[in-house]
């Protein structure tokens, strides 16, 4: 048995901390938002494993407080009820629309910094790879294989047809009907080589037996690690949440 | 015997199928650029899960949304991740639609678009009003005030703004790929599983 934050219990981690988004009182949820963002700075398996992963931590933090006063916002303008808390541009902010707000704005705040701590600390590779090793199937694996690499050059290639088509005459600046008909002139090009490229790959991986004989095919094996104590303590941690909210309500 | 769904999907993903939805994956999440490019004011988020669900299946389709949105959240935009429903059920749909053989007429396209925008309000509005309080920060929020200032309840106003704006964007997203598919040339259409959703079938036995 050992100890140490992996990718089994960073998953268990995300799944007790959505748990906590749905059973514990508002402030219990802000405080622990607070924590995910200080253990994104403090625990170094935890911190963003790219330059890209870190500047989308923050693009979303800034993001994700905008949403959060908007939605506070709008609900004690909107629920009307109880005493009047101030007012903003005219619009009268009440009470029970507040703390509506910030009940929701707390919990949607805690369910997204969940998932983003664990992407943004977690390389796609080695989720792949993790995944695949806990039984995913071989065809999937390459699937998302292929989506990185489609990513990696399909901007690239958008750009080069835009371009292509501009040059040819292609109403990319006229009004909204030609640019919609230039649409179908960019989308045409790409969908079609896509369906060429995919032919090609999918005859070489039919070749190669990919296709037929998936156990032999599979890109990692690796006997499975030794049971981490830390994701026991989480899932025993989300049981525990579960089943004491789920007695308190049929308590009364 | 009924199949299971590991089955059904494995049927569905042979040969090109398979590096096709990997494209059609990467293409949900870079459709954006081509649409602001062009300054269109469309997503277009899920003109890759309908192309699958037409040229290759259903069940490959749902794998292909529900895998976008999970991406989407891997590369910073954690919320898509609870819409995963809500594209699984286009993919499911727009399959089922293809399968029945309404991609080969274009008002059989329409219909089934704006069916697809009023389904896909259905399912999103739920989750739209009980973890976002119907704001998504986009301009579509001041449709949902608009409708909760007339009276509404969160969940009505929601559904009510879903049923406004999602038939026009899957309406012209279907429209798309009606135009998309129809112009690929048949020789390499053929080698992808759903191809015979564009074919007339032939009357004689």
């Amino acid at each position: 048995m050992i100890l140490r934050i992996d990718l089994s219990a960073k998953l268990a981690l995300v799944g007790l901390l959505w748990v906590c988004a749905f059973m514990l009182p508002w402030a219990y949820q802000a405080f622990l938002c607070v924590l995910v963002i200080t253990a994104r700075f403090a625990i170094p398996q935890l911190r963003p494993q790219s330059e890209r992963s870190s500047k989308a931590f923050s693009r979303f933090l800034l993001y994700s407080v905008a949403v959060a006063t908007f939605v506070i916002l709008l609900n004690s303008m909107l629920i009307r009820g109880g005493a009047t808390m101030g007012s903003i541009l005219g619009f009268s902010l009440y009470e029970e629309g507040l703390f509506f707000g910030v009940r929701t704005a707390s919990r949607l705040l805690l369910l997204t910094y969940a998932v983003l701590l664990f992407f943004v600390s977690t390389p796609l590779k080695e989720l792949i790879r993790f995944l695949q090793q806990k039984g995913l199937s071989p065809s999937f694996t390459l699937i998302l294989l292929l989506t990185l690499h489609f990513l990696d050059h399909l901007p690239a290639r958008i750009h080069q047809i835009f371009l292509a088509q501009q040059a040819r005459g292609a109403p990319v600046d006229a009004g909204i009907v030609s640019r919609s008909r230039a649409l179908l002139s960019i989308l045409s090009p790409l969908v079609l080589s896509s369906i060429v490229e995919s032919i090609d790959r999918g005859t070489a991986l039919e070749l190669r037996g990919f296709l037929n004989r998936p156990q032999d095919a599979r890109l990692i094996t690796q006997p499975t690690a030794e049971r981490n104590a830390l994701t026991i303590i989480l899932l025993a941690g989300t049981i525990i949440l579960l089943l004491a909210t789920l007695s308190r309500w049929l308590l009364g | 015997m009924s199949k299971s769904i590991r089955q059904r999907i494995a049927e569905e993903l042979t040969g090109p199928a398979l590096p096709f939805v990997a494209f059609c994956i990467a293409l949900n999440l870079t459709a954006g650029q081509v649409t602001a490019a062009l300054k269109i004011p469309l997503y277009l988020d899920s003109i890759g899960t309908i192309l699958v669900a037409v040229l290759v299946g259903p069940w490959a389709a749902v794998l292909c949304g529900s895998t976008a949105n999970l991406l989407a959240a891997a590369f910073g935009n954690p919320t898509m991740m609870f819409f995963i429903p809500v594209v699984a059920v286009i993919g499911a749909f727009t399959g089922v639609v293809a399968k029945l053989g309404w991609f080969r007429k274009w008002y059989l396209v329409c219909l089934g678009g704006i069916l697809q925008g009023i389904l896909a309000a259905m399912v999103s509005a739920p989750i739209s009003a009980y973890l976002f309080s119907g704001v998504m920060m986009a301009g579509t929020d001041f449709l949902v005030l608009y409708f909760r200032s007339l009276g509404n309840t969160l969940m009505n106003s929601v559904l009510y703004q879903g049923l406004a704006s999602d038939p026009a964007d899957k309406l012209v997203s279907y429209l798309i790929v009606f135009l998309l598919v129809r112009n690929l040339p048949q020789r390499l259409l053929a080698r992808l599983h759903g191809a015979a959703n564009l074919r007339t079938p032939d009357p004689t036995p």
